[in-house]
């Protein structure tokens, strides 16, 4: 593939029209509402389109990963500029960069206003960690991450807790009941997931004060931040070392844990609900698998034992000069299996196998 | 002053630089082709169940060691970091000082070795690799090399068969598991262990990516993607960066029952420091450490903090130990320029004084 159909001077040009259009907006006035989405990340997203279908599957991932950051990367950059073109004075740098300030913690609280779209688009780079909770529980489960994140929880917790103590009644008492338990269990991951969010939220609003002693105190050493790249880095150095205070806190542990509690217990009941299910159809369950995977291993590990013990017997009895040879009841006894182990190199040969041809790399 | 100085004309440079780099990176991407990972070539020599015992092939211009050296690494991610590339090898660094080097490879456990406990993979399968090499090399002991989970299990099978180990070297090794500098130890103390792992039977890999990356969530799953940009351009760096992509993410499940074991046992109740490990119906007791010991951590890592390794001082009954720290992380010590030149040469030195 060639170099120019990979990467293609129009799509620079139309980032660099978007950015001279930005510029020009911006020294005629503060506080316009962004586009939606930039034409720089609407320009890269087509360019990935075109491309990407040639790259391998990890290349594509690796890609996505850097375009994401780069989106990320120049959405604070615009966020933190923008507004900063329109100031003449020191202190009208200062009022603009609250007013950014303000407007991060906004996207914390929840309180953004939908003209803070690009905003928004800063602060998914928070969402990181969160993310990757709910990508990683998703891959386990079979109800989907974000459902279970995004069902409202305090509004209805009263009612549903009432209506789930209520007895189940009738022949199908105990599937009520186990459908009760589920969607407590439900809630209580709910409650959970909220409260981590809520510490992450504690936690950005932290950061961005975080920020704002570092760039104050940038100004009290006379030093600029004249580029995207190093007001982007220090905004990460900024997350990771707030990250870093309230994550080893006793309150994240309870967190943590709780999160990981409540979603097991979810998972738990799920899976004894699909074992239910399948024993009503005669197929195995799950816990009947693992009942036999236990009690497989235990006649393993008692046979290699056995095995073990076999060969040093046979080969304590090989070393004996003829005539002396114990009888094999003697031989057996734990005390001569003992004399045999330290005397004898050990020797294996149904338990493993030994590789007799050298294999390639 | 104010500090912020990003002039919108500079602001727009940037974006088209980032956006060239990144169409042009696309292009070494295009060609990196397949991955390769553990590049020193390898023998299989033994196996069971899903462990394969490596044996590296030596260099034929090196005097050889008599006492081989049995490499044991956790069961957390994958061995290879030991070998990802031509340039950056422990193993191929150990060869060069003369060792006969093997490796054991745990494979990637499913729901059938769910079973498994430390008791089996410590009295088991280790010991059966141990066994193994004695018989090849007609020795009675052998050196032992383990490295960080792989460490602790080493100090317990050295703990209980004693008359098999020569010398053994432990490296980014948790001994202490509650350091307070310990954020994963502090992470797992209000999970209900015996519930995961009674819901999840083993557990998954993507559980253990996810807390390992939970560490330092913005830099590693966010900041270094922007920063591998700037080097987009080389092959090199780009396959490199690839390796440990690959690495990173390729965690294998672990045994249900381990898990369950290690985990309450070690880092809830730091069994290992208070000498009250039991492995099947055996205690554990590091005094029954005679061997020479060598002990390596990492002074700036972030998953076996330095105190929790330096917490084996005092605990074996070895009259030879030695502590060796080196300035860098918990993968640097692996796969660092500087680690090539300091440790791996440091540990066959060592190793060969007393072999």
């Amino acid at each position: 593939m060639s170099k120019q159909t990979l990467f293609n001077e129009d799509w620079l040009k139309l980032q660099q029209k978007y950015w001279e259009g930005l510029t020009e907006m911006s020294q005629k006035a503060m506080g316009m509402s962004a586009p939606k989405q930039s034409p720089w990340e609407a320009a890269m997203e087509q360019w990935w389109r075109a491309v990407s279908p040639a790259a391998s599957n990890p290349a594509q991932d690796f890609m996505q990963r850097m375009m994401d950051q780069g989106k990320n990367f120049f959405a604070m950059a615009e966020q933190f500029t923008k507004p900063l073109a329109g100031a003449d004075t020191a202190s009208d740098g200062w009022e603009m960069l609250n007013k950014t300030l303000e407007q991060m913690q906004n996207a914390f609280t929840g309180a953004l206003g939908d003209g803070d779209e690009s905003v928004r688009r800063m602060m998914g780079f928070w969402e990181m960690p969160l993310d990757n909770w709910q990508r990683m529980m998703s891959s386990m489960s079979p109800v989907p991450g974000d459902f279970l994140r995004n069902m409202p929880h305090d509004q209805v917790k009263d009612s549903m807790n009432r209506m789930l103590s209520a007895p189940g009644l009738g022949y199908t008492r105990e599937e009520q009941a186990s459908y009760q338990d589920l969607i407590r269990r439900n809630l209580d991951y709910q409650r959970a997931m909220q409260e981590y969010a809520g510490f992450f939220n504690k936690l950005g609003m932290k950061s961005v004060e975080r920020m704002r002693e570092f760039v104050q105190s940038r100004a009290e050493k006379g030093e600029s931040i004249d580029s995207a790249r190093s007001l982007y880095d220090s905004w990460i150095s900024c997350c990771e070392a707030v990250y870093a205070d309230e994550v080893g806190t006793p309150e994240y542990a309870r967190i943590h844990g709780q999160l990981v509690n409540a979603q097991m217990a979810l998972k738990k009941r799920m899976s004894v609900m699909v074992d239910e299910t399948l024993g009503t159809m005669n197929m195995p369950t799950r816990s009947e698998l693992r009942t036999l995977q236990d009690r497989l291993q235990e006649t393993r590990r008692e046979n290699k034992q056995l095995r073990r013990d076999l060969d040093m017997i046979k080969r304590r009895i090989a070393h004996v000069p003829a005539g002396d040879a114990p009888s094999a009841s003697a031989a057996a006894t734990p005390s001569g299996a003992d004399a045999a182990k330290k005397k004898a190199a050990p020797r294996k040969k149904a338990v493993a196998k030994t590789i007799a041809k050298p294999s390639s790399t | 002053m104010f500090p912020i100085e990003i002039r919108p004309d500079k602001l727009s440079e940037e974006m088209l630089d980032y956006s060239r780099k990144l169409g042009e990176g696309m292009e070494n991407l295009l060609n990196a082709g397949p991955i390769d990972t553990g590049v020193t070539p390898k023998d299989a020599v033994y196996c069971e169940d899903k462990l394969v015992l490596y044996r590296y092939q030596r260099p034929s211009e090196v005097a050889q060691q008599q006492v081989p050296l049995l490499v044991v690494y956790a069961l957390v991610n994958r061995p290879y970091m030991t070998d990802i590339q031509e340039d950056r090898s422990t193993i191929k660094g150990l060869l060069a000082t003369g060792q006969d080097v093997y490796l054991i490879d745990w494979g990637y456990p499913d729901q059938a070795d769910r079973s498994l406990t430390l008791d089996d993979y410590i009295n088991g399968y280790i010991d059966r690799c141990v066994d193994h090499i004695r018989e090849t090399h007609g020795v009675d002991k052998i050196n032992i090399l383990g490295i960080c989970q792989g460490g602790t299990f080493s100090l317990m099978y050295s703990a209980l068969h004693p008359e098999k180990v020569r010398n053994l070297v432990t490296m980014v090794t948790p001994v202490n598991f509650k350091t307070p500098d310990n954020l994963l130890s502090s992470w797992v103390q209000n999970i209900d262990i015996d519930l995961a792992v009674d819901t999840m039977g083993n557990v998954p890999g993507e559980l253990l990516n996810w807390t390992f990356l939970s560490l330092k969530p913005f830099s590693l799953t966010g900041q270094k993607y922007v920063n591998m940009v700037d080097v987009l351009d080389n092959p090199d760096k780009v396959k490199n960066f690839l390796r440990m992509e690959k690495w990173i993410f390729d965690s294998p499940d672990q045994a249900g029952e381990t898990f369950r074991q290690f985990i309450k046992d070690f880092y809830q109740d730091n069994k290992l420091l208070n000498g009250t490990v039991m492995l099947g119906d055996r205690p554990v007791d590091l005094k029954q450490i005679t061997c020479p010991v060598l002990n390596i951590y990492a002074m700036q890592d972030h998953l076996v903090p330095p105190d929790a390794s330096k917490a084996l001082n005092g605990l074996t009954g070895s009259q030879d130990y030695t502590e060796l720290a080196f300035p860098g992380g918990h993968i640097g010590i692996y796969v660092s320029g500087k680690a090539q030149k300091e440790v791996t040469p440091a540990i066959g030195n060592w190793l060969n004084e007393r072999s």
